[in-house]
This record gives structure tokens, sequence and C-alpha cells, in this order.
């Protein structure tokens, strides 16, 4: 009676397990594959009937000497660092400021998630319309300090800081969030315990605070980082890569090689190496957070 | 994580870090932040109701004297943004509630479930990597294998791709949920001869409502806002809103007060969604920070 109760159990569970794992089989399992499978054709998306032509390792070889592919990776990793950087210092100083259960802290976590919940989408255009040089409000407002028109998205320098800077207004109120409920589950007995030993401020930030929100630090900079490098929508809709090859990023590159220029047989080689490389780049952070957690806890 | 929370003197701790460089610092930054955070918003509200001639005048309008709905009137006549509305109400709600129900079932299996140690590590490991996917990877294949499936411009195709990219972030979420259940309460249920499928549904799920409404926020969020899949495997029929608003970036230049008008209308909905579960929201996207 036992064993045929347990069989029964293990039986729901599998019935449990499948629809998630025949969904995902499907929809993600198998569209790498046939990516995989794709990257060794000549396939052209825009000649109706056209049947692929095998050509070997190509598409991968054309990798080393594509340099838009070069600008855009370089790009990327640059876009990535100095990006997560940023959010992670601001997000985690302001996290630190709305600690606390009042009621203004409150509201102010309110009106931080606007940005993280609203689409990137409208996030590009609004910010684009707002940079606009000759009739943005953002001139206007530097203009009041005597600084000249600034080419917010013509210039290949300032497109570069613009995107980073609409990046850090959509996603530094998420670093915000996660690093505040972080601080509120922080041990309560450390700092008091130093302040009884009479620490400044500065001391129980960088000996305590800090040491101890260090794990939720390491989880927010793999989630952000990884995210980082999916970076379409604000791209697609603020600059669409340009001017020239100034913003442009490996997702929205593979866009372009596939829907734009319809090599579909390349833009699934280099689909195939992006999600080795963030595969390689999500280990790595699993790995340092695990050693993270034998630490602290 | 570990929560430990201790009421007699939390206010000073608090304080202490919130003051940690000072008051100046402190409201300094606070200020500027929420002045960062708010002046486009309001720049957003501002441009949906502005008259077009406010709109092309320089110096800027901080304050217009007139205001006009024009622009949500020429968007939902001229462009059906309702039918917009609708297909992406249609697909978020969908996706929710598929991604839920069979996201909540797998993460049950899983954590609870009678599996082998390295069959739940592995299953816990595929779910992590796969929550990190990039989803331009699949974008060709997917559209390709839509396309002879004459799937293209259908609301099954964003429908089954949204699943698809929210089902581990759910799972994951739910598995943290789930662990926090304690044995004993499954174990009475087991007691009482209640099998695996009723446990789930009538002891399990009713206590695991927060982590429930904020995987469901999530997904929620993240679908009606997905614009990779929408622009690629939409033409006309199944368009959502934000490729609507991505489609006023013409050659002549953008559309704004429409554009605002749209963003605006897309905006509203989640906000006003995430407001009502303010708290459940925040707890579960620190768990999932936590746990993933």
């Amino acid at each position: 009676m036992r064993l045929k109760k347990r069989r029964s159990d293990k039986f729901a569970c599998w019935a449990f397990l499948m629809p998630t794992l025949i969904f995902l089989a499907i929809t993600a399992l198998f569209p790498l594959l046939y990516s995989g499978y794709l990257s060794f054709f000549r396939l052209k998306l825009n000649l109706p009937n056209q049947q692929p032509v095998f050509v070997g390792l190509d598409n991968y070889i054309k990798m080393f000497t594509d340099t838009m592919l070069h600008t855009s990776t370089i790009n990327t990793l640059l876009f990535a660092f100095i990006s997560v950087a940023l959010e992670v210092v601001l997000g985690l100083m302001v996290a630190m400021v709305i600690c606390s259960d009042s009621m203004w802290s409150r509201v102010a976590t309110s009106i931080f998630m606007i940005p993280m919940i609203m689409a990137p989408v409208a996030i590009g255009t609004l910010w684009r319309m707002m940079m606009d040089a000759s009739t943005g409000v953002l001139n206007y407002f530097l203009s009041f300090f005597g600084v000249d028109t600034i080419q917010w998205l013509a210039d290949p320098t300032m497109a570069k800081i613009s995107v980073l800077l609409v990046n850090v207004w959509q996603l530094t109120p998420w670093v915000t969030v996660i690093c505040a409920a972080g601080l509120k589950a922080l041990p309560q007995d450390c700092i008091q315990a130093a302040l009884v030993d009479g620490a400044t401020p500065r001391q129980i930030f960088w000996r305590i605070v800090l040491p101890l929100i260090k794990p939720v630090l390491v989880i927010v900079v793999m989630m952000r980082f990884t995210d980082a490098f999916k970076v379409f929508d604000t791209i697609y809709t603020m600059t669409n890569g340009g001017p020239g090859t100034a913003t442009e990023m490996l997702p929205n590159f593979i866009y372009k090689q596939g829907l734009k220029y319809y090599d579909a047989g390349y833009a699934a080689a280099l689909a195939i190496v992006f999600v080795l490389v963030m595969a390689f780049i999500t280990l790595f952070f699993l790995r340092l957070r695990k050693k993270e957690e034998e630490n602290v806890w | 994580m570990v929560k430990r929370r201790k009421s007699q003197d939390k206010a000073s701790t608090d304080y202490v870090i919130s003051n940690f460089a000072g008051p100046y610092v402190k409201w300094g930054l606070l200020i500027s932040s929420l002045v960062g955070v708010l002046f486009p918003l309001y720049w957003l509200l501002l441009s949906a109701f502005k008259l077009d001639r406010d709109h092309r005048s320089y110096p800027p309008v901080f304050f217009p004297s007139e205001f006009t709905l024009d622009h949500f009137i020429e968007v939902f006549t001229k462009n059906q943004l309702m039918e917009n509305l609708i297909n992406s109400a249609t697909i978020a709600v969908v996706t929710t509630v598929i991604t839920l129900l069979i996201g909540s079932m797998a993460a049950y299996a899983v954590q609870r479930g009678p599996l082998g140690r390295k069959t739940k590590d592995f299953f816990g490991l595929w779910f992590m990597v796969q929550k990190m996917y990039p989803a331009i990877a699949t974008a060709i294949p997917v559209y390709l294998v839509m396309r002879s499936l004459r799937l293209i411009d259908t609301l099954a195709a964003m429908i089954i791709m949204n699943t698809s990219f929210n089902l581990p972030l759910v799972i994951w979420l739910m598995m943290g949920f789930f662990e926090q259940v304690p044995y004993e309460l499954e174990e009475s249920a087991m007691l009482d001869g209640s099998g695996f499928i009723h446990r789930f549904f009538n002891v399990i799920l009713p206590i695991t409502k927060p982590g429930l409404v904020a995987s469901a926020i999530l997904t929620f969020t993240a679908t009606w806002n997905e614009f990779l899949f929408a622009v690629i495997l939409s033409i006309n029929k199944a368009k959502t809103l934000p490729v609507v608003i991505a489609g006023f970036i013409t050659d002549r230049g953008l559309a704004w007060g429409p554009m605002a008008a749209t963003s605006l209308v897309t905006l509203i909905p989640v906000v006003v969604l995430t407001l009502l579960v303010q708290k459940d929201f925040v707890k579960g996207m620190a768990m999932g920070a936590v746990k993933g």
C-alpha cells in the first residue's frame, strides 16, 4: 500500500514537470540546436524558397574579419562594465538613504519603481524626445549654465554617453529596490554593537554594512551584468546603433544581420557564440556567488 | 536570506545606515534622485496632453496654459490603439496564467517531489542558465519556425515565446517560496491521506500566495513590455503597445504627442497594478535576486 502510494507520487511529480520540460525543450532548446545547425549554412531570408547551402565553418571564420562585430563587441563590453558600475554604486547609495520604515521612504520606493516597470521602448522614445538637439528640454536646461547645444544622439561620443545615461536612469532604481530589501534584512545587533563601541558612521559602512550586503551585491552585479549584454529596446529606439556604429551593441547587431540583411546563417553563428559566452559568464558568477555564500553564511 | 528584525532598536539602525555620509549627502542624494526620476515622467505626462504648437516651441513649455486630449483621440481613432491594447492585454494575461500554472507545478515537483538529489540539481541549474539566456539567440530560428507554421502575426506565437522566457524566472522564484513551507505541514497532510496533487493545490498554493502574486506581476510586466519578439513576430494583427510606440519613430522624425499618449496608455496599467501589490512585488523581486 505504502509503496503504491509513493509510486503514484512519483508519477504525479513527473506529470507536474512534464508541461514545463516539453515547453522549454520546444521553445528554447530546439531553437538553440536549430541555430547551431543553421550556423553551418548560408541562408538568405529574403529570397523565397531558397535552399540552405552548406558552407562549413565560413560563418564562424567571418567573425574574425568582421570589423563591425569587433566594434559592437567592444561597445557592449564598455557599456556593460560602466553601466553596471554606475548603477551599483549609485543604487546602493540611494538604497541606504531610503533605508527607513517611514512614510516618505515608502513613497520614494514607489516612485523609484516606475522606471523599472516602464516599457523600455517608451523609455527610449521619451529620452529621445528630451535629448532632441534643437527642441529638447535637456539642452534648454543646460543653456542656463551657458552650455552650448549638445548633440546628444548625433555625436558619436555623446551618443555612447546618452545610452549609458538612459540605462542608468532605467535600472538604478532596480538596484536600489533590491539593495533596500537587503539592507532591511541585515542583522541589527552588529550595527547596534558597533554603535555602543563608538564606531563612526563611515566605519560602520565600510566594516559592517558593506561586508554584510556583499552577497546581495554579487547577485545584483551578476543579474545586471548579464542583462546589460542583452540591451536592445532602448538602443533600438534611441539610436539604432548609430551614429555610424557608435552605439552598436551585440543584440542589435545580431538582429540586423538576421532580420535586416537577412543573413540567417551568420546571425545563427553569432547567436551560438553569444550564448556560449553568456553561459560562461553566468557560470563564473555562480561560482563567485557560491564562494561568497560559504564565506558569509 | 537572514531575516532577523528587532523592533526595539530598528529606528536607530536605519538612522545610522541612511545617514552614512551625513545629512547633506543624504538629502542631496535623495532630492536629486527623486527629481531625476520624476522629471522625465512629468515630461511624458505633459507631452501627452500638450498642444501641438507647444511641442514645437522653443523654449519648451513647462506649464502649458491649455491642455488637449487630441493625441489620445488621434491614437485611438486613427491608429486603432484599442486593438493593440487588447492584444497586449490578452497576451500578457494568458501568458501570466499559463506561466504561473505550469511554472509553479514544475517548481513544486523539483523542490518537494520525490526526485533524486542529482536530478533536482540538474533541473535547478538548467532553469538558472535558462534565465540568463539572451532572447536574441533564438530570434532567427523562432522566426523561421513560426513562419513555416504560419504563426507569424498571431497572438499564439507571442504567448508561446513570452511563456518560454518567463518560465525559468517563475520556477526559480516559486522554488524559493516553496522552500520556506515547513515540512511538517506537508507531512500532516500526507498522514491525512492527501496525495501529491491534492497537497499542491489545497495545502501549498494557498499559503504561498505572496509568491504567486509577485511572480504574476513580474510575468505580466515583462510580457506587457516585451519588444524584441513582438517586433519580429508581428506585422499588423498581433501588434502590441511597445511595437506601436517604436513605430512612431519615422524618417520624418517623431510624432511626439501621439507617442507620449501611447506611452502613457502603456505605462498606467502596470503602475496601477504594481502599486496595488507593491509589498509582495518588492519581496518577490528581492527573493528572485537573492535566490537567482
